[in-house]
């Protein structure tokens, strides 16, 4: 039978208080940016900062309010903005050009709540393009980005942990500058341990999906990454993880999953299409076969052992390691962000083929895999889109493979029934080769 | 009839631009080390310190279907264009291939020359910053280039001195000062060379070695310099856009049924090549060569200044229109490319508060010619002065 989770409640209303927290609150600072950014530096400035991370916001609200979306993208189109652009920027900047926002419980807000200020990231070719149109449509935001320069490895370069280090600490100058606090070292380090506990936590609980059957499929794996996008530097959010932590090692335990039919175990490596199209699941869902591993669910903000001699590793971290860290100077708390930043999977193939091949390869071990789906999202520009063409022809012949085109929200960039068609292809694909082997 | 210096040098131009494999070949053959490049971003002084002729990889605009199993339909027909350049073996010859990180679709083409073109054991990555007006990202830029500087010195097994880099930088300063000064030549109400043409002899000295190149553009100066420009002036139009490698494109703009003189062409291909110097005579010269190529016109990849989020291009862009004094703006820019339609978003206004009308035209591999002429001529209607009717 299949198991309800308990801590699902909590997660989703975590969530929703975030957002409404940024619509609603009477003070504090509103701060804007893509979720990808470290946010520990922000919570130096005090507790009342509110958060809203561009690619959970426009993830969650194609899913909750799909109609708004459509016309948030199309707003953005008409304002010149690419058919092609990244779709999660195009949904997230209507909204501001139709002068009005939408969240995850479903309300709709009349006029668009400006930000004190934007810190974000660079990494793709869009990534602070994203808000640096945001900031001069809304008249021009202060406005602080951090360039993850990424790669393989990258958080074992001394000479990147430094580049971003340094650039954090000029950001740190910058944010007291331009909001006229102090800021704390306390309250840094103690949102740092947290960011970087609830990142570590996140990895533990995908790591046990390893399990036969897998406690977890794709779509809990979606709806349980949220907090950690939207602010993962709280004690609450420390808490959730923990808590779910203790859940899924329970449900192993006890041979326990969500979705109990894995008659097929699926790596998935594209952005989480079923955002727009439940429809695909429910085709895989039918037959028994379930999306175990995903590198967008995992490694968008958890993070792993990486590249270990070589190979990249799906081991987890130990959580008791965060507790030790030293982060007694505002340098080393700054530096061992980096590096866990810098470490996240869905980073590492941005720039390095090889990482993303190696991530792929032992993720379809790890994880005993039956099935590699690649969906290269249309309108992404990292490897997201690009690498997963790669992968392909890597694989093609080792492991039954299928590649669709899906987008993150954009609904209109999918050919549904060839990637439905593509997908029982699939399933027949991976009975076949479990008939040889058996 | 025996043809004049300047258009026997700018054929010479022509003819390497049509077939840059064939002149880089001829290097090679010379017994010259000859390394491709794919974004302007690689420091090529440090290539030709080390005895190495650096050759861009840019577009073939053959139609083919070969790339799209391995590069996603969506990543721009140059990068697609490039790829194809290394799967057909139009390079093979190439002693090394190198790029620096920046456009993620022309890391995917270098990606597919290193991993299924035969280049996996001759390649080189140059890790650079994305975001480029900040301290930190200088200090980057110095130490990437001295990795840089240890792998050429491994690979060509001699070390490159100081020397060697001040006279590489001398060298691409020369290039650079020339060049400048042929676009100059473009701010004349009745220039002596065409648009097309002074971005061919800027797409030449892509490809060639510079020694070579600046020779022959100091004899088409000397010529140019003291010409008078050919019948009336036409209307001044500028391009400003990605890379702009199609002269096909740029000859249609010259050939409508009006005259056009294309007077300025901002474009990875063109300007934002080498409107920039190096610090000569600096006592480290990687951070000279590092404070070079952040005072570049910024590709929109990676500009945007922290704390205000500006884009440095515009301010370069309002330049160069207060200097040349078009009458239109073509936007050109690869289809799919996003960082470009960004930019265009935020001049748009800026060129509307100065007066200059433009519209934009999409690239891709093959060029639809009667479409854009349509376009084009349209858009030189619209800068006419309307007459008012009697």
């Amino acid at each position: 039978m299949a198991y309800t989770l308990k801590a699902w409640p909590e997660f989703k209303n975590y969530q929703n208080t975030c957002y409404r927290n940024y619509l609603f609150a009477p003070e504090g600072l509103r701060v804007m940016g893509s979720t990808w950014s470290v946010l520990a530096p922000l919570k130096g400035l005090g507790d009342d900062i509110y958060l809203l991370g561009g690619e959970p916001h426009a993830a969650s609200l194609a899913g909750t309010l799909p109609e708004e979306s459509r016309e948030n993208i199309l707003a953005a189109e008409g304002a010149g903005m690419g058919y092609h652009s990244c779709s999660y920027l195009k949904l997230f900047t209507g909204e501001v050009i139709r002068d009005k926002i939408g969240i995850t419980d479903g309300t709709i807000k009349e006029g668009y709540p400006k930000p004190d200020l934007i810190w974000t990231t660079h990494l793709c070719n869009q990534h602070s393009k994203w808000y640096q149109e945001v900031s001069r449509r809304l008249g021009g935001v202060p406005f602080f980005p951090i360039d993850m320069i990424g790669g393989g490895n990258a958080e074992k370069d001394p000479k990147i942990v430094n580049y971003v280090s340094d650039q954090m600490e000029e950001g740190i100058n910058w944010l007291q500058k331009v909001t006229g606090r102090e800021f704390s070292d306390e309250l840094f380090a103690k949102a740092v341990r947290n960011e970087i506990k609830v990142l570590v936590l996140w990895g533990n609980i995908c790591a046990l999906n390893r399990s036969v059957p897998a406690p977890l499929d794709e779509r809990r794996l979606i709806a349980l990454f949220p907090p950690a996008v939207v602010d993962r530097t709280t004690d609450e959010c420390v808490r959730l993880y923990e808590m779910l932590f203790k859940e899924v090692k329970e449900m192993v335990r006890t041979g326990q999953s969500v979705a109990p039919d894995q008659r097929f175990r699926i790596v998935y490596f594209g952005i989480a299409h079923t955002y727009g199209h439940p429809e695909m699941a429910r085709i895989l869902r039918d037959v028994g076969a379930e999306i175990v591993a995903s590198v967008y669910t995992f490694g968008t903000c958890g993070n792993f052992k990486g590249i270990v001699n070589g190979k990249w590793s799906w081991d987890p971290i130990d959580p008791a390691w965060v507790d030790n860290l030293d982060l007694s100077t505002r340098r080393k708390a700054v530096e061992e962000l980096a590096k866990i930043v810098l470490g996240w999977p869905t980073w590492q193939g941005v720039r390095s083929w090889w990482a993303l091949e190696s991530m792929a390869h032992s993720m379809i071990d790890e994880f005993k895999a039956d099935g590699l789906l690649l969906a290269p999202s249309r309108s992404c520009e990292t490897d997201f889109r690009n690498g997963y063409v790669g992968l392909q022809r890597v694989f093609k012949g080792k492991i039954p493979t299928i590649e669709y085109d899906t987008d993150q929200v954009d609904v209109r960039q999918m050919d549904l029934p060839g990637a439905q068609r593509k997908t029982e292809l699939f399933v027949h694909l991976m009975e076949a080769a479990k008939r040889r082997s058996a | 009839m025996a043809k004049k210096g300047s258009e026997t040098i700018i054929e010479r131009f022509r003819s390497i631009t049509e077939n840059p494999q064939g002149y880089a070949k001829s290097l090679h053959e010379k017994g010259k080390l000859v390394a491709g490049y794919m974004c302007t971003h690689v420091p090529e002084e440090i290539l030709y310190a080390a005895g190495i002729v650096p050759v861009r990889i840019l577009s073939s605009h053959v139609s083919q279907a070969m790339t799209r199993s391995y590069i996603h339909e969506t990543y721009c027909s140059f990068s697609h264009d490039c790829a194809y350049q290394g799967l057909v073996g139009n390079y093979d010859f190439l002693d090394l291939i190198t790029t620096s990180s920046s456009c993620i679709h022309m890391g995917e083409a270098f990606n597919v020359w290193v991993r299924f073109a035969g280049f996996e054991g001759k390649h080189y990555l140059i890790s650079y910053p994305h975001i480029i007006e900040t301290k930190p990202a200088a200090s980057f830029m110095e130490q990437s280039y001295e990795e840089f500087r240890k792998f050429l010195e491994a690979f060509t097994k001699k070390p490159i001195t100081d020397e060697d880099i001040e006279k590489a930088i001398k060298v691409y300063n020369h290039t650079r000062g020339l060049l400048k000064r042929l676009w100059q030549l473009l701010r004349r109400e009745n220039p002596p060379i065409t648009g097309t043409d002074a971005a061919t002899a800027t797409l030449a000295s892509q490809f060639m070695d510079k020694q070579e190149f600046n020779k022959l553009l100091e004899k088409l100066l000397k010529e140019l310099e003291a010409a008078q420009g050919k019948g009336a002036p036409g209307v001044r139009l500028m391009v400003s856009g990605g890379a702009c490698d199609d002269m096909a494109a740029l000859n249609l703009i010259e050939d409508l049924d009006q005259k056009v003189n294309l007077v300025f062409l901002d474009s990875c291909t063109a300007a934002r090549y080498f409107w920039f110097e190096i610090p000569e005579g600096r006592a480290d010269k990687l951070a000279a060569i590092a404070e070079g190529y952040i005072s570049r016109i910024p590709c929109p990849t990676k500009d945007n200044v922290p704390g205000t989020g500006e884009k440095k291009r515009l301010r370069f862009v309002q330049q160069f229109i207060e200097e040349f004094k078009p009458e239109g703006v073509v936007f050109m820019y690869q289809r799919f490319c996003s960082p470009q339609p960004h930019d265009f978003m935020a001049l748009k206004p800026i060129l509307a508060k100065l007066g200059v009308p433009s519209t934009d035209l999409e690239l891709d591999t093959t060029l639809p010619v009667n479409q854009f002429r349509t376009q084009l001529e349209a858009f030189l209607e619209i800068l006419k002065p309307v007459v008012p009717l009697e």
